[in-house]
């Protein structure tokens, strides 16, 4: 590691120089340390054979499941070029706000995604969901009362839910309420005594915009 | 190849996140929770 330090990186052959940054960036995949992941995947990608379909194609199984869960999504086509339909529903879930469609890509590709070892990334996009979700009831709302829209009944998420047979009471949504704030994937508070999230007037869903999940 | 690496960085969107509520699933999702508010 000391004497990596002599040469230059970029005087190495490319096709080492990919391989390296294809290998360290699963490695940060796994750390969780996605803005590093991305960046070593994503030098990858820009630098390797463009014939080589099969190499992309490995490499963005990686990239995917890192740059969505900075909120980011790839394009349709990206997917169809290259073959990688086992995430399409998972987008889909994203952009619904769906949680249950979420649960049923993980099911469905389970396998694939538990050998490549983003099942745990992936899963982790439910937060998102939920933000969706949230944000949805909010327009939805908003539609109808501008001057109520930012006070969210957890009963109403409860009924959303329902809806999409996902089953949680009121207790549960409050602590997914409460990890969304923590998180800052929603700006509010609760009136807890009043079962109300109160969102924030300005911004009250904050994107991601390529930044990881805050803790 | 540069042109073809550049085009693979260009496929992705992070403006997905849109305000739209008129999609098959938020009209859904829209009527399921009017129907609810009824019901009490």
């Amino acid at each position: 590691i000391e004497t990596a330090r002599i040469f230059d990186f970029e005087e190495f052959p490319k096709r080492d120089r990919v391989t390296y940054m294809y290998y360290t960036g699963r490695l940060e995949v796994f750390n969780e340390n996605f803005p590093a992941a991305d960046q070593k995947l994503s030098y990858a990608l820009m630098h390797c054979n463009p014939r080589r379909e099969s190499n992309i194609r490995m490499i963005l199984k990686y990239l995917i499941p890192v740059k969505l869960s900075m909120g980011i999504l790839p394009t349709k086509s990206l997917l169809e070029k290259y073959n990688l339909f086992e995430y399409e529903n998972v987008l889909q879930a994203l952009k619904r706000g769906d949680p249950r469609l979420l649960r049923h890509a993980l099911q469905e590709h389970e396998d694939q995604f538990l050998r490549s070892g983003v099942y745990l990334v992936l899963e982790k996009l439910e937060l998102q969901v939920y933000q969706r979700l949230v944000k949805k009831i909010y327009f939805i709302q908003r539609q109808k009362d501008p001057n109520k829209a930012h006070q969210i009944k957890l009963e109403v998420i409860v009924k959303a839910l329902q809806w999409l047979e996902v089953d949680m009471d009121i207790d549960e949504v409050e602590c997914i309420m409460a990890i969304l704030i923590n998180k800052s994937l929603v700006k509010g508070y609760f009136a807890h005594k009043s079962k109300v999230a109160v969102v924030s007037k300005q911004d009250p869903f904050p994107r991601l915009n390529g930044k990881p999940v805050g803790s | 190849e540069v042109k073809e690496g550049k085009e693979i960085t260009q496929q992705w969107e992070d403006d997905w996140d849109d305000d739209d509520v008129n999609d098959d699933f938020s009209l859904q999702l829209k009527r399921e929770l009017e129907n609810n508010a009824e019901k009490k």
